[in-house]
């Protein structure tokens, strides 16, 4: 007993509690729901059997059931449409707005930062303001846009199913975009000057220096940066709830939205369980990208 | 060109794009400053010629919403907390070795970082509900944003720890402290910025927080300020200005805080999530 105190105090002992603690709590608290989330999935959960651990196994009925669904095939294809325009967006602006600050100018890191607000906002908050300003009648953006002449009438943006999930995509871009710039920045500033320097001497021109020693210095941080983009955008979720509710007639749902509306809208928890699953294996995939591509970094 | 007409140029440009990026933030004040019929004007007044400052007041008042308010601030107080009293030691012992299971560690916590709240949140709720958890809706929440929140928080003070010399550490031990009094005295007061920088990180997360709030907490007086601006905002409202005042003071105080400690929060999240 003394020895496994002073052992606490002193040696190893004092490490491995430190971290015992917060590795059980995340096992109890996400270990936990984890695989109760694989078991429900096989199971069959109804408000009457919500209470008791011991339900029914039904097999892979759950799964069957939920690729028998019509609206199956159509949620996923707009998960994928929201994951690719998402990340293509906020990569392809965060980036230019990296390489337009990385020119150093009085200011420039100060001004930077402020992007970042968007990041900081709640997300619901967001969300209501991107309601207000794509609304159809009255939304700046639809006066913005006839003003300059891109379109003709007014766009229905929350409303019509051509262009509901777009909306959600606009302000996820805004949202996200700032967080990607942050990022390349620090990417960007770890390149070394002299590699420039040298390729001017060698009379390469912006683009040339841009595409042989920007884009492969970058590599690592531009994986590191997407696969960060698809483990957020795959977590989004305040701006479906604040922007469409998944609607008009699931044109813009996604499957994040779509688990939480099974399970806490229609109370199918088996189904919401079902789609949580599949998901999360998805995720766990881009973790996986991202861990690796990050590994010599974290490790320090 | 000369030097200084080019920074100026690029300064101005800078603060062209920035201007167009906080534009919806600039929309939100200005929207919450105009009367019903100012609002669904054509074109859209850029500048409100009425400012009507009484729709705080009002809102504050029908919305209840200094009663949203603190239990936002009492859900992400006590989910900094217990991440903080968790999350320090762990990132400590993650940051002073170096081995296989220090490795092994921090590759679950990354995977742990990762999970979506809307796919977790079936799970966590059935459990929560069978053992008895959502009595007390609040705790219940705290305990699941924690759990959300903490990986990354550890990933964050971990690169602070990393920046304290191990030497100052072995000093103190050779001076006799114990393994506590070293940590205590020695290392925590030289990371205490980093860890301050990512609590603050995790308080603004916290404070926003939705999908757990709204699928744990059934008791309207209970709920925090998120899930007040949803339920504020039905299918075809068109009280967009009452909104945009709620949603400016629940905002505020965390641009306050963002604005203030604007270069910390940059580079301490820089630091952790990919340097």
């Amino acid at each position: 007993m003394k020895r496994l105190l002073s052992s606490i105090t002193d040696g190893k002992g004092f490490d491995i509690a430190l971290v015992a603690f917060p590795l059980g709590y995340l096992f109890l608290m996400s270990g936990l729901p984890l695989l109760y989330n694989v078991v429900m999935s096989f199971q069959e959960v109804d408000m009457f059997s919500l209470g008791s651990f011991w339900r029914p196994f039904v097999g892979l009925k759950n799964y069957r059931d939920l690729f028998a669904q019509p609206e199956t095939l159509p949620i996923l294809y707009n998960t994928g449409i929201f994951v690719a325009a998402s990340i293509a967006g906020q990569f392809l602006l965060g980036f230019g707005l990296a390489l337009f600050f990385w020119t150093n100018f009085p200011g420039a890191s100060w001004l930077r930062g402020l992007f970042l607000v968007s990041w900081v906002m709640p997300g619901l908050v967001v969300g209501a303001i991107w309601n207000w300003i794509l609304s159809g009648d009255f939304g700046v953006l639809n006066f913005l846009l006839r003003e300059t002449g891109i379109i003709d009438g007014n766009i229905f943006w929350r409303s019509d199913p051509n262009f509901s999930l777009w909306a959600v995509i606009i302000a996820n871009i805004w949202l996200g975009m700032a967080f990607n710039m942050i990022l390349l920045s620090v990417g960007l500033s770890a390149i070394p000057k002299d590699l420039y320097e040298a390729a001017e001497l060698d009379g390469a021109n912006a683009f040339q220096r841009f595409w042989t020693i920007t884009l492969p210095m970058m590599r690592s941080t531009i994986g590191a940066i997407i696969s960060l983009g698809l483990i957020f955008t795959l977590q989004q979720f305040d701006l479906f709830a604040a922007i469409t509710s998944g609607g008009p007639n699931n044109s813009s749902n996604v499957t994040q939205y779509w688990a939480w509306d099974l399970s806490f809208r229609q109370y199918d928890f088996a189904k919401g369980a079902t789609i949580s699953v599949i998901m999360i294996v998805f995720v766990m995939f881009a973790s996986v990208v991202y861990v690796r591509s990050t590994r010599h970094e974290v490790r320090g | 060109m000369s030097e200084t007409m080019r920074n100026r140029l690029m300064l101005a440009t800078a603060i062209v794009l920035a201007a167009i990026y906080l534009f919806p933030l600039y929309w939100m004040y200005i929207t919450a400053l105009k009367t019903g019929s100012a609002m669904f004007a054509t074109p859209p007044q850029f500048w409100p010629s009425d400012p009507q400052w009484h729709i705080y007041g009002d809102v504050w008042q029908s919305r209840n919403v200094g009663r949203y308010l603190a239990n936002s601030l009492l859900i992400a107080c006590g989910a900094v907390a217990l991440i903080c009293v968790l999350g320090v030691g762990c990132a400590y012992v993650l940051a002073r070795y170096r081995n296989v299971w220090v490795d092994i560690g921090l590759f679950l916590i990354l995977m742990l970082q990762v999970l979506p709240a809307s796919l977790m949140i079936t799970p966590i709720f059935v459990g929560f509900s069978q053992i008895g958890l959502l009595a007390s809706p609040r705790f219940a929440v705290i305990l699941a944003i924690a759990a959300k929140s903490m990986p990354f928080f550890v990933v964050l003070v971990r690169a602070t720890f990393m920046s304290v010399p191990q030497e100052l550490e072995e000093a103190a031990l050779v001076d006799g402290n114990s393994r506590i009094g070293a940590f205590w005295h020695i290392v925590l007061p030289l990371a205490r910025n980093g860890i301050l920088v990512s609590a603050i990180l995790i308080f603004m997360q916290a404070f926003g927080e939705f999908v757990y709030s709204k699928s744990i907490i059934q008791a309207v007086e209970l709920q925090p300020a998120s899930v007040g601006l949803n339920s504020f905002m039905g299918p075809n409202t068109n009280e967009w200005n009452n909104i945009m005042a709620y949603a400016t003071m629940y905002v505020t105080p965390i641009l306050a805080i963002f604005v203030l400690l604007q270069r910390r929060i940059v580079s301490g999240l820089t630091s952790g999530a990919l340097k």
